[in-house]
């Protein structure tokens, strides 16, 4: 259970979220959907322990993100950022295997075929599969993913859909920024809107 | 093919190594009877070997130093003489060789070198980040600007109170292997082992922080923490070799370059590789150096950039994957 009291996020000096409370249950998949700078994606962060709250807090079972230390944060949370650059040229399987075994993950989003590529030479879709697949490789009881199905054509965005369906019965809590309507939500077990 | 290059360049340097003992102005007759019979040959021993040993440590240092500059900006024109690391490392040992604390290649010198070092890198960072997060522009900028700041107070000081003592402004701008001596090895050996043991121990958390820092972090990355560690290896090596024999400019950019489109971006093997590399460039620009003017000597670093840089941009033009930029 992620659990959100009151929090108050300012980044230089101007307030993104306010007051802003909620709870996420564990096992399930919840998606934030809301218009562009309305502080889905910082919330996101907020929750992966990256931006601290002036206000308010912020706990992922009874652990505090911002008072917890990266390596301990790394077992508890995973998180795959929007827009994923890489700047060195490792293989897709090196990249993974930075967070844990690569085969099953790769199998799951189609990446088998191009584990010996450079991630210098990936499309925008294929460098975000590859950041959906080392935030699972992680294997945490919590995985956030900012925008994840952005830039997937329909096969791939329904293999994700399926990957996180997955790990949600096996009791990982799925937190998903999207831009979806709500109509296309059904897989969400929790839709958060009105951040703001 | 590949996987017989790192046998292969260890086989180059140890050649290049054993021609840089035998080639110079004086020519050693029974070349293999002294190389195995230590101390004996006055030239071979007292001259050539503490400046080939030099060569070997500071190429070493300096390519780490720039791999370690490389890798936690996570900025492809990272290097010593660009972020300020070199200059700090001058002026310090400048300063106190003017007055009269310590003289060139003594330990002394060293520690001056490395804390100007450590000091002129973290005034770097410290101002590139000042209005926001480390953005590689301001780095490289704020670098420059500080290296010809403080390369500058070099040059005016070392003009100002012509010593020889306090070497000419040339030694201190394009490197000089030629007043090494066996007592200066001890200083460089440590500050090159220390240098390339802490950047080896951390070599993991590099791969991880070339993927932006919020992902390291969300991978376990004490983000802060490793950038100090890697500034901190980046000092005592550069620092090191600095102080003891000039600023050798394009080395530390070159070789974690080279290394890298031959054997990929793997931190903890660039650490060794990015080492011979430097070691071999070195030991073989400074053959030349000594060799191809005779009886004047070229400033090595001339002869550094000389040599690697056809190198780079070769490389550069038939694989140009390594390193992207956004």
């Amino acid at each position: 259970m992620i659990t959100i009291n009151e929090i108050t996020i300012e980044i230089s000096g101007r307030e993104i979220i306010y007051g802003y409370s909620e709870q996420i249950p564990a096992g399930s998949i919840t998606v934030i959907v809301g218009p562009n700078g309305s502080g889905k994606s910082t919330l996101l962060a907020a929750i992966a322990g990256s931006i601290v709250p002036i206000k308010g807090t912020i706990t992922i079972d009874d652990v505090h993100p911002a008072l917890t230390s990266a390596m301990q944060l790394s077992k508890i949370r995973a998180m795959a950022v929007q827009n994923q650059f890489y700047s060195l040229g490792f293989t897709v399987r090196q990249v993974i295997e930075m967070a844990g075994p690569a085969d099953e993950i790769m199998q799951a989003l189609e990446l088998s075929a191009i584990a010996d590529r450079h991630v210098t030479t990936l499309s925008g879709g294929e460098s975000a599969r590859v950041a959906i697949a080392q935030a699972v490789a992680q294997n945490t009881p919590v995985l956030l993913l900012d925008e994840p199905l952005a830039a997937q054509d329909i096969q791939s965005r329904r293999r994700i859909i399926d990957l996180l369906q997955g790990l949600a019965e096996k009791g990982v809590t799925v937190v998903v920024v999207a831009h979806q309507e709500e109509k296309d939500l059904e897989w969400a077990d929790k839709i958060i809107k009105d951040l703001l | 093919m590949k996987r017989y290059l790192p046998a292969f360049t260890l086989l180059l340097l140890v050649v290049a190594t054993l021609g840089s003992l035998a080639i110079g102005a004086t020519h050693i007759d029974a070349f293999w009877k002294e190389l195995f019979n230590p101390g004996h040959n006055a030239i071979l021993w007292q001259i050539r070997f503490p400046r080939v040993i030099a060569a070997l440590l500071v190429g070493a240092a300096l390519a780490v130093a720039g791999l370690m500059a490389q890798g936690a900006c996570n900025n492809a024109l990272a290097e010593p003489s660009i972020v300020g690391t070199s200059a700090g490392a001058s002026l310090a040992t400048v300063i106190a060789i003017l007055f009269g604390i310590v003289q060139v290649g003594s330990l002394g010198a060293i520690a001056f070198g490395v804390v100007g070092a450590i000091a002129a890198t973290a005034l770097t960072f410290k101002l590139a980040s000042v209005r926001s997060g480390l953005s590689s522009f301001a780095l490289i900028i704020v670098g420059i600007a500080v290296t010809a700041t403080l390369s500058a107070i070099v040059g005016i000081s070392t003009t100002m109170v012509t010593r020889a003592d306090a070497r000419s402004i040339s030694f201190w701008n394009f490197g000089s292997l030629s007043l090494i001596t066996t007592d200066n090895l001890l200083g460089i050996f440590i500050t090159a082992v220390i240098g390339i043991a802490l950047a080896y121990s951390i070599a993991p958390d590099l791969d991880r922080l070339s993927l932006g820092d919020a992902t390291a972090f969300h991978l376990g990355v004490d983000v802060a923490k490793v950038r100090k560690l890697a500034l901190v290896a980046l000092s005592i090596a550069a620092g090191g070799a600095v102080s003891t024999v000039g600023t050798i400019a394009f080395l530390g950019l070159a070789a974690p370059h080279i290394a890298r489109f031959i054997y990929g971006p793997s931190h903890r093997f660039l650490v060794i590789q990015s080492s011979i590399i430097g070691a071999l460039l070195l030991v073989i620009a400074d053959t030349l150096a000594r060799t191809i003017a005779q009886p004047n000597e070229l400033p090595i670093g001339l002869v550094t950039s000389l040599i690697g840089a056809p190198i780079l941009i070769a490389l550069v033009a038939l694989r140009n994957t390594t390193w992207k930029t956004p």
